[in-house]
């Protein structure tokens, strides 16, 4: 999930509240209450219970995890080897192949999901059974990503339902193993995610139209503008913000993208489809090599928050704006 | 867009969507003996329950189904609980630097799942935890806790300070002040978070697959892994049946509270 949040501005800097002065900031408030809430201290049992849970079950390993990604470690013996793993990465074809494919994901799972989510959202909007559409469209994402991973193995394999289509139709040329070569196998997978991906988008989207008030559209309409022109000039600027949303989820999900891929190929025939995260499972847990699948992971965290932050401050400046500061 | 081109594609997308649902309900009602090696199209009779009894029993889907709803039950609540408690103290109580705490908390979202996998095994082999149930929770509710925090932060915002103000002046407690008015006052937020975090643990693979082994520890997605894995030995209307078994649930929660599943997803980018 993109988070993407303003703590209350200025709440990182000590504030100076007069008594009696009108607060807003629930915090300043509470403060302006006089010595009645106790100590700042008094506040702290409340948080210790997630501080412990995330501090000790999330924050700790993850440093745990970069420092590891300086050792050779194979689960019984460790060594400190400096930046060795990242420089093995540079030279191995599998990572390379791995990164090809995360950008694949991202850029597919961007594309379609997106661009298929608005066109069936404009398309269904204001629309008679539009409704019944939107939740057809949806119900894949009720169901989790294992069971469509299921579902669309049974389409994929070789004597699976989309080949039994592609014959019935007279392709049989068209026909073929679907998940047994690259680059078809990380592009069938992209499709079956966004099977599964777009409907969230619809509904997203369709919140969005919604919104958009009727006078803006009556006015544009008076002005003489329709069809293309109304969609390019006045419904595509009004949907910012929720684009910002459904961009920003889009591209956290695919580069964390594994359910699909482990269930339908994992990551095979001989890792032509891993991606970052599936690279780094089969690192650490299948191979043993501890220390170099923490550095993928690394390299994997460094995109998703790198990524996710670039594109959060030049979609919304205000809020990166705040984040940046505390 | 033209209405006929409208229509017709809305018509195209909503049958693209249906055939392979329609695929998953007929092939998982068709008898597993008399599958024919290749996808059916037309219902063949209803062994639904047949089918289901195979992965529920022999396959083990049953144990991990009830594992799971353990898991995503009891994770879903008491995340909401801890991370309600820890949003009621940086929003309303005078807690120092309530932004750090923020961030400290949510940074858990932050990060891929991989970046904490390898150490939590680690800890987990070194405490005993490994492929144990409530080593499971702890892990789920960890993962679950700081996105939950922050639905529910951004929604504690919300409420106006002067209804603590006057529970202040009437000598109110903290507690007090917690479960008479911002519970009572947040139940559509602590709903929609639990719902959430519900079905991130019902759906979660990678954490099951890593922390555990046993099938009556194992969570039901992957369990669902494990028979989709003997494909050839189950046959593939036993996996479909449990495909839709496992989404079961899921499924049942986003019809019934559609609104408040949406409203989860939608504050969650906002």
């Amino acid at each position: 999930m993109t988070g993407t949040t303003t703590p209350a501005p200025g709440a990182a800097k000590p504030t100076h509240v007069r008594r009696g002065v009108p607060v807003r900031t629930p915090h300043q408030a509470a403060k302006a209450g006089g010595g009645r809430l106790g100590g700042p201290l008094a506040a702290l049992p409340w948080a210790l219970p997630a501080f412990a849970f995330v501090g000790v079950l999330l924050v700790y390993p993850f440093f745990r995890s970069v420092y590891g990604s300086f050792f050779e470690e194979n689960g019984f013996t460790s060594s400190f080897t400096g930046l060795d793993n990242y420089t093995r990465l540079a030279d191995d074809p599998i990572f390379g192949r791995s990164l090809l494919n995360t950008l694949m994901w991202v850029a597919g799972t961007l594309l379609l999901p997106v661009l298929a989510g608005l066109l069936i959202a404009v398309a269904t909007h204001r629309m008679r059974f539009g409704g019944i559409a939107q939740l057809v469209i949806v119900l894949p994402f009720a169901i989790s990503g294992a069971a469509t991973a299921v579902l669309w193995n049974f389409m994929l394999t070789s004597e699976g339902a989309v080949n039994q289509v592609l014959r019935g139709v007279g392709l049989d040329s068209w026909a073929q193993p679907w998940l047994l070569e690259w680059p078809q196998n990380t592009l069938s997978m992209i499709v079956a995610s966004t099977w599964q991906a777009t409907g969230l988008n619809v509904v997203l989207f369709a919140i969005g139209l919604r919104a958009i008030p009727r006078e803006t559209v009556e006015a544009a309409e008076l002005d003489g503008a329709s069809g293309w022109r109304m969609f390019r000039y006045v419904t595509l600027p009004q949907l910012r913000a929720v684009t910002v949303v459904v961009v920003g989820m889009a591209i956290v999900n695919s580069l964390k993208a594994f359910d699909m891929i482990w269930i339908l190929t994992k990551g095979g025939p001989a890792r032509s489809s891993e991606t970052l995260a599936l690279s780094m499972y089969r690192e650490t847990f299948r191979l043993f090599h501890v220390g170099y699948g923490s550095a993928i992971a690394l390299v994997l965290s460094v995109i998703v928050v790198a990524s996710s932050w670039m594109y959060l401050r030049r979609q919304m400046p205000d809020v990166s704006g705040t984040a940046a500061q505390s | 867009m033209g209405r006929t081109v409208r229509h017709l594609f809305v018509a195209g997308c909503v049958l693209l969507w249906l055939i392979p649902l329609y695929l998953l309900v007929v092939n998982a009602l068709t008898p597993a003996t008399e599958y024919a090696g290749k996808p059916e199209w037309t219902f063949q009779g209803f062994a639904f329950l047949d089918n289901l009894d195979t992965a529920w029993n022999v396959a083990g889907i049953g144990d991990s189904f009830q594992s799971s709803l353990l898991y995503a039950v009891v994770c879903g609540l008491v995340a909401v609980l801890v991370a309600a408690m820890a949003a009621f103290a940086v929003v309303v109580l005078p807690i120092p630097r309530p932004a750090f705490w923020f961030w400290l908390i949510y940074s858990g979202t932050l990060f891929p799942l991989q970046m904490f996998l390898a150490p939590l095994f680690g800890m987990y082999a070194d405490a005993n935890l490994y492929d144990t149930r409530i080593g499971l929770m702890l892990v789920y509710t960890a993962w679950a806790v700081p996105f939950a925090f922050f639905l529910i932060r951004n929604h504690m915002t919300t409420m106006p300070p002067e209804l603590t103000e006057a529970a202040l002046i009437d000598g109110a407690s903290f507690p007090r002040i917690f479960w008479r008015i911002h519970v009572p006052l947040m139940k559509a937020g602590l709903g929609a978070a639990f719902i959430f975090q519900f079905t991130a643990v019902w759906n979660d693979l990678l954490l099951g697959i890593t922390l555990s082994r046993s099938p009556d520890v194992q969570p039901v997605m992957a369990a669902l892994t494990t028979l989709n894995n003997a494909y050839s030995s189950a046959g593939p209307p036993v996996i479909l049946a449990g495909a839709l078994i496992v989404s079961a649930p899921t499924l049942v929660l986003f019809l019934v509270f559609r609104g408040l599943f949406l409203r989860g997803v939608t504050a969650s980018a906002r």
